[in-house]
């Protein structure tokens, strides 16, 4: 088993040398396919750890990631600017080299995280959990002190419009939300996969969205809407240097593309 | 009359569809057609030997030749079908493999579908078989009955790739809260045909009640399907008609041709179990899909009434099992037969049956 460090490679991230004491400890990043009947779709179970790294970004992050999932943790930590390391086997090394030479070509970009939703987060297990949902449904997300008035919805667990009763199901909380705002509100949908988060960094005449493939085989013919017409679009994907959007479209106040293969992780950054 | 009053409850409590297409319907669009609730309908008892399914090409000959000519009112079969083709169009055959390799698109009937259209003069490369899924449609192996040339595709290969499909053009709609909400068209229709031909099966189905033209053209086309149902409740009512008459498929399809000599009157669409499936030993001729799926509905309908199983109307929850099981007596979701009448308020066809005019012809 080798200790690879993540951060100290890359500007982007912290190059801090601390080893895995003091540090969170985050899930293998993956997929399990298996049926949810509790929930209001049947979508496949991923272990994500965006929400985690946006709940305490200052922190110190470990993976324990073996094999492909060695690639997959140290595209979510960029992604999500975590100051992290991954511990990996042998074949874990050879993709997370890969990775790492993928992330040195995505020029440096400070964008600001953009969202529908404001999260008073309490640091209760059952905010965690709605983050967590609202990660893997693609609804975007910041943590806020006191409500947005910007924001679609601001959402308080407790609060007379979200009671904690409504936690119990965090999947239909989630979904209860999602109507609230209006799909055609959306900042951001996803379109052909059930396994891909992404997250979306903006102001108002450029924006950088991250893609995260968390199975462990291709998407083909992902499509992605994103509010605000961008004239460019330029897609950087793990796996293949000459990747380029397909069929785009920038009409009615969005912009549509389709990524013809996505692997691992794609960063797409969009211009006005 | 269950139906109709389904039908027109549907039409004021649909989903709420969004249907994205850059497509105008053409001046006379495919469905219905130039033969607005007109079906020939063809027997020959000696079609299909129900023992070993070999299929006498003679008769299959004679059934396909006189419906087309009886349609069209043309003296020749190669005029017939010269009523709907010539030799510059690019001919995309739609067949339905769900049931393969025990009921499909009998490749004998492609075969000489296929042998129409190079008569024309149309190349086989301009010829396109195509389903969406590769496994079943390769199971068949129609290029043991074709030329060389014509082509042979899955639009999802693999299932799940969006890549086959026109991200322009495509049916919006939250079912029952999924992420994805996009049903996209196949890219073929929209980028490569001029004309389809629409080659169903008879077959119940647990969902639609039963599957002909409007389920084999309409769900057969589109990704991201099998979304409308969830639980007991299948959106296929509504959906059906909705994917169906978008543009330019509905322009595009300009010929029915039900296939019967094989047909599966419980557990479909599929046909694992060999006691559902048996041989109406017909085939039915039309551009109208409506039509052609009234008949095939009562039918199938009568055939389930001799066998003792659920009327395909039954709508009772006592009746449902969320397993999947192969007991006539037990449903998987309500069924949605008010799915053709649906299609007909469209304006896809004619589903009055004092409106249908068949012609009945035995070989």
């Amino acid at each position: 088993m080798m200790l690879l460090f993540l951060a100290a490679l890359l500007p982007a991230l912290s190059t801090s040398d601390a080893d895995r004491s003091g540090a969170v400890t985050l899930a293998v990043p993956r997929v399990e396919y298996r049926m949810n009947e509790a929930a209001a779709t049947r979508s496949p179970w991923i272990d994500a750890n965006g929400w985690r790294i946006l709940r305490h970004p200052e922190a110190r992050y470990y993976y324990d990631a073996p094999s492909t999932a060695a690639g997959l943790a140290a595209a979510e930590a960029f992604a999500y600017g975590a100051n992290a390391r991954i511990h990996t086997d042998a074949a874990g090394a050879g993709e997370f080299s890969q990775m790492l030479e993928f992330l040195r070509r995505i020029p440096e970009r400070a964008l600001p995280p953009q969202a529908n939703i404001g999260v008073i987060d309490d640091g209760s297990d059952e905010t965690g959990e709605l983050m967590n949902l609202l990660s893997r449904r693609n609804l975007l997300y910041v943590i806020v002190r006191a409500p947005a008035p910007k924001l679609d919805v601001n959402v308080r667990i407790g609060s007379k419009e979200y009671p904690k009763e409504d936690a119990a199901n965090p999947a239909a909380l989630a979904q209860k939300i999602r109507a609230r705002i209006g799909d055609e509100k959306r900042l951001l949908r996803i379109y052909g996969s059930e396994v891909v988060i992404a997250r979306l960094l903006g102001d108002r005449a450029n924006a950088r969205v991250h893609l995260l493939n968390y199975s462990n085989r291709k998407v083909l013919g992902l499509r992605v809407r994103v509010l605000g017409e961008y004239r460019s679009q330029k897609l950087f994907a793990s796996g293949d240097p000459r990747a380029a959007v397909a069929d785009a479209v920038v009409k009615g106040g969005a912009t549509e593309f389709t990524i013809p293969e996505m692997g691992t992780y794609a960063v797409i950054d969009l211009s006005q | 009359m269950a139906a109709a009053t389904t039908a027109r409850a549907a039409m004021d409590r649909a989903p709420a569809y969004k249907v994205v297409t850059q497509f105008k319907p053409s001046q006379h669009p495919g469905m219905p057609g130039p033969y607005p609730g007109k079906v020939v309908r063809l027997h020959a008892a000696d079609s299909i030997d129900e023992t070993t399914e070999r299929v006498n090409e003679a008769a299959l000959r004679e059934m396909m030749s006189r419906g087309m000519c009886s349609l069209t009112g043309e003296k020749t079969e190669r005029d017939a079908w010269g009523r709907f083709f010539d030799a510059k169009d690019v001919v995309g055959i739609k067949v339905n493999c769900s049931g393969a390799p025990n009921i499909m698109s009998t490749p004998e009937i492609v075969g000489r579908v296929v042998a129409n259209l190079t008569a024309l003069g149309i190349a086989p490369n301009n010829i396109y078989i195509y389903e969406r899924f590769l496994d079943q449609l390769t199971s068949v192996h129609y290029e043991r009955y074709v030329p060389e040339g014509v082509n042979i595709l899955a639009v999802e290969t693999p299932r799940g790739s969006l890549l086959g499909y026109d991200p322009k053009t495509y049916v919006e709609v939250d079912f029952f809260g999924e992420d994805d909400t996009r049903s996209n068209m196949v890219r073929l229709v929209t980028e490569r045909f001029t004309k389809i031909i629409n080659i169903p099966n008879m077959k119940d189905h647990g969902a639609a009640g039963v599957t002909g033209c409007l389920k084999n053209i309409a769900y057969g086309n589109f990704s991201n399907v099998a979304r409308s149902h969830f639980r007991e409740k299948t959106n296929t009512l509504t959906f059906i008609g909705t994917l169906a008459s978008t543009e330019p498929l509905r322009s595009k399809t300009v010929l029915q041709v039900m296939d019967g000599l094989r047909g599966v009157w419980h557990g479909g669409p599929f046909s694992q179990d060999r006691r559902f499936r048996f041989y109406p030993k017909q085939m039915m001729f039309g551009t109208d899909p409506v039509a052609i799926d009234h008949l095939e509905l009562d039918f199938i309908e009568a055939k389930r009434k001799a066998e003792g199983a659920l009327s395909v109307f039954d709508r009772s929850m006592d009746h449902i099992n969320y397993r999947r099981s192969l007991d006539p007596k037990v449903n998987r979701y309500i069924r949605e037969p008010g799915h053709i009448e649906y299609a007909g308020k469209l304006g896809l066809g004619v589903y009055d049956m004092a409106q249908i005019h068949v012609t009945d012809i035995e070989i």
